[in-house]
């Protein structure tokens, strides 16, 4: 190892820290929040390592009641509205890349573009109207709106980049679109697909705004929940971290599983060339 | 504990008000009949709060008094606000009743309609127990409840008067009395102030919206009315902006840094670490300031009126009630649980948790009741609040709008603007705005 | 060059007309999601667009007023005053980001021990509840008990006011917005990164090239596409952004950080003027638009330009 390579690790190494410590510092400081009590919380100087750990603090979260059930909602509505949006947005990315059919791509935008506020009023007005309310159904729908732009819109980068010339090839022996879109075109756009579905999974988890119109008492999901529980009627600061801990876990799961998958499709370099 | 055990025997005080009350018979009314809707589900929509919590902890018992089912959830007041009026509007209503601000909420639900007339239901004696009368009411909750016409369409729940937190502590240590005047209050606060030691004199509400909450109560102090005979708002008057002078002067020059952006919850965190030596703010924090896990100031935390001003002393009043949406199928099972929520026994658990005040003076009166309060100092600050008491708020219907217009005036001036213009702004943009709601 | 050339299927058609019959064949492919998106997106759009000409407010019958509603946003000093809040507050939120984005893709891209791990650390930002961690960040921003003045303190810097001071609110929420989304910019240039040949790369090496050029000549271009999206995305949420502001500062101090999107959620859920919110959620609607059509010129010139110096 020569100098200069030397000198590369160590920049490389401070970058790393410099680039990773604030959001291991502030989740540490999150999972700080979440073990003490109040008195430690509100503290100055900031206390780090709480001399009494509460525990407290997630044992209430989990024992109010309906956790399983709003947990199981987020489950539901997340999962359904990111496999609608897999299953109709891969292939519209597809076709709108190797149509070049960017006008369409716009119309599918708009959907990104509106203010999801707006959505509200009208669509609780209809979902009433079709007597769906009390179900997960309207929470599934509206989650469309954010899942299905960014899968289409993530996938329309990847196919862009995706060689012509393998699909060409299967095209002149005989092979139909839809056969070339599922054995040539969808394996290589597997780190695309995880990518997609990873933000769609974030995006729809995350989303509280719908739910607080739409979500009955048996129908809210997990975030919402959690936002009814760490109102603003207490100090009361280490529930909140240890809630918020706590919806965050199950994305950060999914994330650790993913993540290998991502690194996989990166490092396999499967748009090489061309 | 001592409070366990009485908080005991109130426990059977209350199932005597709220149930037993019909077996001691008074011969001359009929008996509520409490079974007669036995079956019912009802549905009950809540903002979280203590309020809320005294009537999921104790609802058992009123289904095993009446034999109906409710559901009942808490949503955050602002999401629960948004969501009843969303419903509402739609005409059909996922729930029988309703938990409604008045302050906010009184003059939009009686011009929308949406409330159902209690007041034949309060003549009902199969309904309504004998000792639950209009007269015990408040005259605020009274004002609150009945509409122009005089009919009651919802039954006052909880009053939150603003009062006066001191540590006991701070005042010592400089030898400062607790101030009988605004212009007291502001120089000792000054006195107070010590940036080095990290305390200062006051601290309340700087945020814009929540901020008016505290202003109003300087306002009405400083002898300011909201609304002229014609519905005029009146608040950039001299009135006004003497009121935000002290407003100005309380929180730029004894207040923590960053106060601007503080709502109740930074200013009790600042109060409760020791860290402001006084602070305005609703009756409903004792519980916290007492709780030695949220708390380094348990038992040196002094409570009484705010201090008065040179045209009188007031205690800013706002308030909760309990309503049957006007949609509802089942307003007879509804009320009854209304007036079961209002009732006695209810109403001094609610105080006894200090979680709120009931709108009743045979309950607030009652010394039964006040021995089963923890926290002497605050019950007497609270009934003397009471004496005092005056809306804190107009009563129109874009009080948000009103709230967040003057509000954002008010917090302005801690940023150096000055009042009279930053008031004067703000009421010109809000003129418009109230002509047109209250058109029609 | 002919990655470049991909990117841009238009421009590849213009060069072989012989692939011209790939053009209508696959709109099967587009359908589904084209009437999925169409169902959902319509019927609020139509609806919003019929509220907002009509005086639509609690308790008082609806009355047709036609454009009134969009002549009183331009006499409306808050609603003015959001929009240079939200320009201000999008463009910080677009360019930090996408440029941490970059640089932390870059060295994502290299090999280290530990990589998947710290990789999944950085993107944890993005993948929390934004109203969770907006209410933790307030903490820390507490001028009297927050974190971030104690560590402040220790190197010497006199305390601030962050999110309570009209002057500096904004940038403190940038700084959580560029937190929380910096991460997703990484996953997207990374993605670019990945799809590069190593040929450029091995052959600037042999020409000893340093490593600013090679990023500049060679990964720049190469992942111009992946950025563009990752802006796009970026302008849009932040236009939009919500959670973060609404539920660290709802706007204040005063209306200090008061953005369209705050404006017209208290216009339409705390006043009850959905008339009125409908205007203001049309207006901002274009505005959205505007911005991405100036975002979509400024990449075609740019692709342009790049043709013509590739031809």
């Amino acid at each position: 190892m020569n100098l200069r390579s030397i000198l590369g690790r160590i920049g490389l190494w401070f970058a790393i820290l410099v680039i990773v410590s604030p959001a291991i510092l502030f989740f540490l400081w999150m999972l700080s929040l979440s073990l003490k009590f109040e008195i430690d919380n509100a503290a100055y100087p900031p206390v780090f390592f709480p001399e009494h750990i509460a525990w407290k603090n997630y044992a209430d979260v989990l024992a109010s009641n309906r956790f399983l059930t709003y947990f199981l909602n987020s489950l539901v509505v997340t999962g359904s509205a990111t496999a609608l949006a897999l299953m109709v947005g891969i292939p519209a990315g597809y076709g709108i890349a190797r149509m070049a059919a960017h006008k369409s791509a716009i119309v599918i935008l708009i959907a990104r573009i509106t203010p999801g506020l707006s959505y509200l009023i009208p669509l609780f007005l209809l979902f009433q109207w079709l007597g769906l309310l009390g179900t997960l159904v309207p929470q599934i729908i509206i989650h469309l709106v954010v899942t299905v732009p960014i899968v289409i819109w993530i996938m329309i980068g990847y196919f862009e980049t995706t060689p012509l010339e393998l699909e060409e090839a299967a095209l002149i022996d005989g092979a139909t679109r839809w056969q070339v879109f599922r054995h040539v075109a969808l394996p290589i756009a597997k780190p695309g697909i995880a990518v997609a579905f990873i933000l769609a999974v974030i995006f729809s988890w995350n989303n509280f705004v719908f739910g607080i119109v739409l979500a009955g008492r048996e129908t809210r999901t997990l975030p919402v929940a959690v936002y009814n529980m760490i109102s603003f009627d207490q100090l009361s600061w280490g529930p909140l971290a240890a809630a918020a801990l706590i919806v965050t876990l199950p994305v950060l799961l999914l994330t650790v599983f993913a993540q290998r998958q991502i690194v996989a499709g990166l490092t396999a370099g499967a748009v090489k060339g061309g | 504990m001592v409070n366990h055990k009485i908080s005991r025997r109130t426990l059977l005080t209350g199932t005597a008000a709220a149930g037993a009350l019909s077996l001691t018979g008074l011969p001359a009314r009929a008996d509520i009949s409490w079974k007669k809707y036995s079956g019912t589900k009802l549905e009950v929509i809540l903002a979280k709060g203590p309020r809320g919590d005294n009537l999921q902890k104790y609802i058992k018992e009123f289904t095993d008094l009446s034999g109906i089912q409710v559901e009942s959830e808490q949503i955050p007041e602002q999401q629960q606000r948004q969501k009843v009026v969303i419903e509402l509007t739609s005409g059909r209503p996922s729930f029988d009743v309703i938990h409604l601000s008045y302050h906010v909420q009184k003059r939009q639900f009686e011009k929308a309609g949406w409330l159902a007339d209690m007041t034949p239901y309060l003549k009902d004696p199969t309904l309504t127990p004998p000792d639950l009368v209009e007269s015990d009411f408040s005259a605020a909750g009274l004002q609150y409840a009945k509409n122009d016409k005089g009919q009651m369409l919802s039954l006052p729940w909880s009053v939150d008067y603003f009062i006066l937190y001191y540590n006991k502590e701070l005042l010592q240590r400089k030898s400062i009395e607790v101030p009988k005047t605004l212009e007291e209050m502001a120089t000792a606060a000054e006195k107070l102030t010590d940036p080095k030691e990290g305390i200062y004199g006051f601290v309340g509400r700087g945020l814009r919206n929540a901020n008016m909450a505290m202003w109003t109560n300087f306002y009405l102090n400083y002898g300011g009315e909201f609304l002229d005979a014609k519905g005029n708002i009146l608040s950039d008057g001299p009135e006004a902006i003497e009121a935000t002078k002290l407003y100005q002067r309380l929180l730029t020059k004894s207040a923590p840094p960053g106060v601007a952006g503080f709502n109740w919850m930074e200013s009790m965190a600042s109060f409760t670490q020791g860290r402001a030596a006084m602070w305005i703010d609703a009756d409903g924090w004792a519980p916290p300031l007492e709780d030695p896990a949220a708390s380094r100031v348990v038992g040196k935390v002094g409570y009484t009126r705010v201090p008065a001003g040179p045209k009188g002393q007031f205690s800013s009043t706002y308030g909760d009630g309990i309503g049957i949406a006007a949609a509802s199928k089942n307003k007879e099972a509804a009320y009854l649980l209304c007036q079961w929520v209002a009732s006695k026994g209810q109403g001094a658990r609610l105080l006894q948790a200090g979680g709120g005040v009931p709108f009743r003076n045979s309950i607030v009166d009652d010394p039964e009741v006040a021995k089963g309060v923890k926290t002497k100092e605050w019950l007497q600050s609270v009934i003397d609040s009471a004496k005092i008491s005056k809306l804190g708020l107009p009563v129109i219907i874009p009080v948000a709008e009103y709230r967040d217009t003057v509000g954002a005036a008010l917090t302005a001036t801690l940023s150096g603007a000055d009042p009279a213009t930053e008031l004067k702004k703000a009421h010109e943009q809000f003129r418009p705005i109230l002509e047109r709601s209250e058109k029609t | 060059m002919s990655v470049i050339t991909q990117t841009s299927p238009a421009a590849a058609k213009e060069a072989a007309p012989e692939k011209q019959w790939r053009r209508p064949s696959y709109w099967p492919f587009v359908v589904p999601a084209l009437v999925v998106v169409l169902a959902i997106i319509i019927f609020p759009w139509l609806f919003t667009i019929w509220m907002s000409l009509h005086e639509w407010k609690v308790g008082v019958p609806t009355t047709f007023v036609g454009l009134s509603n969009y002549l009183r946003l331009t006499g409306d000093p808050r609603f003015i005053e959001a929009v240079g809040h939200t320009l201000v507050y999008t463009a910080l939120s677009v360019l930090l980001p996408l440029m941490l984005g970059t640089l932390a893709a870059v060295v994502f891209h290299q090999k280290f021990a530990g990589r998947g791990f710290l990789r999944g650390i950085f993107i944890m930002p993005m993948m929390a509840t934004p109203v969770a961690i907006g209410l933790v960040w307030t903490m820390m921003f507490h001028p009297q008990l927050g974190v971030l003045n104690y560590l402040l303190s220790l190197v010497g810097i006199p305390a601030q006011l962050w999110v309570f001071h009209p002057a500096t609110v904004i940038p403190s929420l940038v700084l959580v917005e560029t937190w929380q989304w910096t991460p997703l910019v990484m996953l997207i240039v990374l993605g670019g990164l990945a799809a590069i040949p190593t040929e450029p790369y091995e052959s600037a090496q042999i020409d000893g090239a340093s490593f600013w050029q090679v990023f500049r000549f060679i990964t720049l271009p190469l992942i111009m596409p992946f950025l563009f999206i990752a802006g796009m995305i970026r302008m849009i949420d932040a236009v939009k952004s919500f959670d973060i502001i609404f539920a660290i500062t709802q706007g204040g101090p005063g209306s200090a950080s008061e953005t369209i999107n705050l404006y017209l959620y208290s216009v339409a859920f705390a006043y009850y003027d959905i008339g009125y919110g409908s205007a203001i959620a049309v207006i901002f609607f274009l505005l959205i638009v505007a911005l991405a059509a100036v975002m979509l010129y400024v990449r075609q010139r740019m692709l342009w330009t790049e043709m013509g110096g590739g031809a």
